[in-house]
């Protein structure tokens, strides 16, 4: 075949990374103050500063870690069971797995929909907990939306994420338990012993991934806490759009600073992942050697 | 297997799973037919089609949007698959120079949260006046799912391999006819996972379309979302239900039409 051919193929995706790369360049160029357009010329790293310096801007930073860190800790937890569920129970494949399917295919402005309608003070768990005599009026029920614990938008992405856990490292866990899993028991392992000690840390490379995936995804995210958040301290990503469309085009920069902590820090989460996974198998290869 | 009893907590753990996924759909479902519902009853006092009619009604603009916003998902959704197919193909079958380079740039995308690039981008598209326009907003949904896409198909196509389109091009087939006759067919699978893959994250951006868009072009996505950020629950989960069938309503259809596409590839090359 044509030696011309890879480079035609490659023509499409080349030209959108190229615009990629450039998008993410010229919000970083932005955010040390340099943008033309709104006669701003000095190159200085006092918007960043400025940015690092200021409470508010400490605070979003620590309620958008706090969001994204419970949750994506959490599901991790909760989807690694529902995945052996599934699999030691054979659900690996078939109906149970569609509806599992289903809460990925719902986007997080409907999810934001199914915690008003069930955990605010007016829904339908505070209803309940009025029946049952737990609650005497609507305010009693604990606040869990537009509130600083941010349990509203948790509970969101734990909806969201415990299944794509589970989905994202079912196949893995599978082939792994129908062949080393089951030889280990049929060579006298209980079932606890061969799920910890193979299947389970066999199957860390697809479980640690989705974990990143979900804790970067929902550190950078807009929607949840948008719809969800309190008005103080609001989510990082909530507070760089607030910046970025404030009516003073001087604000820019701050916007773009934030953006640029935010890639900073999401870089370092992948970082620090793949640096432990490579250390792992390195680990690994030497208990192989023995 | 042995000691079944074993499986009783998993099973209840997969049992509450399925209720806590399904129970918040029920619920919507019943809100959007419902006029009240007032504290503290457990199940509405009243239903009507008042969310339904509201959207459907002749004075409002939601059914032509709602046809253009799926029109715009699946152009994303086909371009992406395409570009996939390509990427795929360059990476497992050729050598090139830049090849780790490209490797590194089709799954970039994932290591910057859409937020960022999107107000990045934004005043690169408004000097190439590609802002406020839908193609501008094609642009920017294709760049996000292209890494979902890319990885996709270049599994399969690293599975299938390139051995059999080769032996129909040495029999005498043209290039473009041994990967359409014998490559394509084996793909299908994967094109069906990243058309609907595509689709749906295209059909769920909210922030990227309101940035990109500016409010001119006007996704399904955008006119929901006010309905939820005011608590108005009666239309917002009208506006879900009809979100989620009309999802589900595409994907049967490209599921048959590419299937049907296969039944008939099949049967021409019995004959």
């Amino acid at each position: 075949m044509n030696k011309k051919t890879p480079y035609i193929l490659i023509m499409p995706i080349v030209l959108l990374g190229v615009l990629f790369i450039y998008g993410v360049i010229n919000g970083i160029v932005q955010s040390f103050g340099y943008i033309p357009a709104f006669n701003l010329r000095d190159f200085t790293l006092d918007y960043y500063i400025e940015v690092i310096k200021s409470p508010a801007f400490l605070d979003s930073l620590k309620v958008t870690l706090h969001i994204s860190l419970i949750s994506s800790i959490l599901a991790a937890v909760l989807g690694t069971i529902l995945t052996a569920a599934l699999v030691y129970t054979g659900h690996a494949e078939g109906k149970v797995l569609k509806v599992i399917k289903l809460a990925i295919l719902i986007p997080h402005t409907i999810v934001a929909l199914f915690s008003i309608s069930i955990l605010s003070q007016n829904g339908l768990l505070a209803r309940l907990f009025y029946k049952i005599g737990l609650i005497n009026v609507q305010s009693d029920f604990p606040l869990f939306l537009y509130t600083k614990n941010n349990l509203g938008i948790i509970l969101g992405y734990l909806w969201k994420e415990v299944p794509f856990v589970a989905y994202f490292s079912l196949s893995l866990m599978s082939s792994i338990n129908k062949t080393l899993g089951e030889a280990a028991e049929n060579l006298g392992a209980s079932r606890l012993k061969s799920f910890f000690h193979i299947t389970l840390p066999l199957s860390m490379p697809a479980i640690g991934k989705a974990f990143l995936i979900i804790l970067t995804f929902s550190f950078g995210a807009y929607d949840l806490p948008f719809l969800l958040g309190a008005t103080v301290p609001k989510a990082l990503p909530v507070q760089a759009h607030v910046e970025y469309i404030h009516p003073d085009l001087r604000h820019r920069p701050y916007a773009m600073a934030m953006n640029g902590l935010i890639l900073l820090i999401t870089w370092t989460m992948a970082g620090i992942y793949y640096l432990l996974s490579s250390r792992n198998r390195i680990k690994g290869d030497k208990h192989e050697g023995y | 297997m042995k000691d079944i009893s074993s499986n009783k907590p998993l099973k209840i753990f997969i049992y509450i799973s399925l209720f806590v996924i399904l129970a918040p759909m029920v619920i919507i479902t019943l809100w959007a037919f419902t006029n009240q519902w007032p504290w503290p009853n457990l199940l509405p006092t009243n239903y009507s089609l008042r969310g339904i009619k509201e959207i459907f009604a002749p004075y409002g603009k939601v059914f032509p949007i709602l046809i253009s916003s799926i029109t715009l998902s699946l152009t994303v959704a086909l371009l992406s698959a395409i570009i996939a197919i390509m990427t795929a193909r360059a990476i497992v079958f050729y050598d090139f120079s830049g090849k780790e380079l490209l490797d590194f740039i089709s799954m970039a995308p994932n290591l910057v949260p859409s937020t960022v690039f999107a107000m990045g981008i934004h005043v690169v598209l408004i000097r190439m006046s590609l802002a406020n326009t839908p193609l501008g907003v094609i642009i920017v949904h294709l760049i996000y799912t292209l890494p979902y896409t890319i990885n996709i198909m270049r599994n399969l196509t690293e599975s299938i391999g390139v051995d059999m389109e080769h032996q129909a091009y040495v029999l005498g087939a043209s290039p473009w006819k041994s990967f359409l006759y014998v490559s394509f067919p084996l793909l299908l699978p994967g094109i069906i996972a990243s058309i609907t893959m595509a689709y749906i994250l295209s059909f769920s951006q909210y922030f990227v379309t309101l940035l990109i868009g500016g409010g001119k072009v006007m996704t399904f996505s955008m006119i929901m979302v006010p309905f939820i950020a005011k608590g108005d629950r009666t239309l917002g989960s009208a506006y879900a239900l009809v979100f989620v069938l009309s999802t589900l309503l595409v994907f049967a259809i490209i599921n048959t039409l590419l299937k049907k596409f296969q039944k008939r590839e099949e049967k021409s090359n019995w004959n």
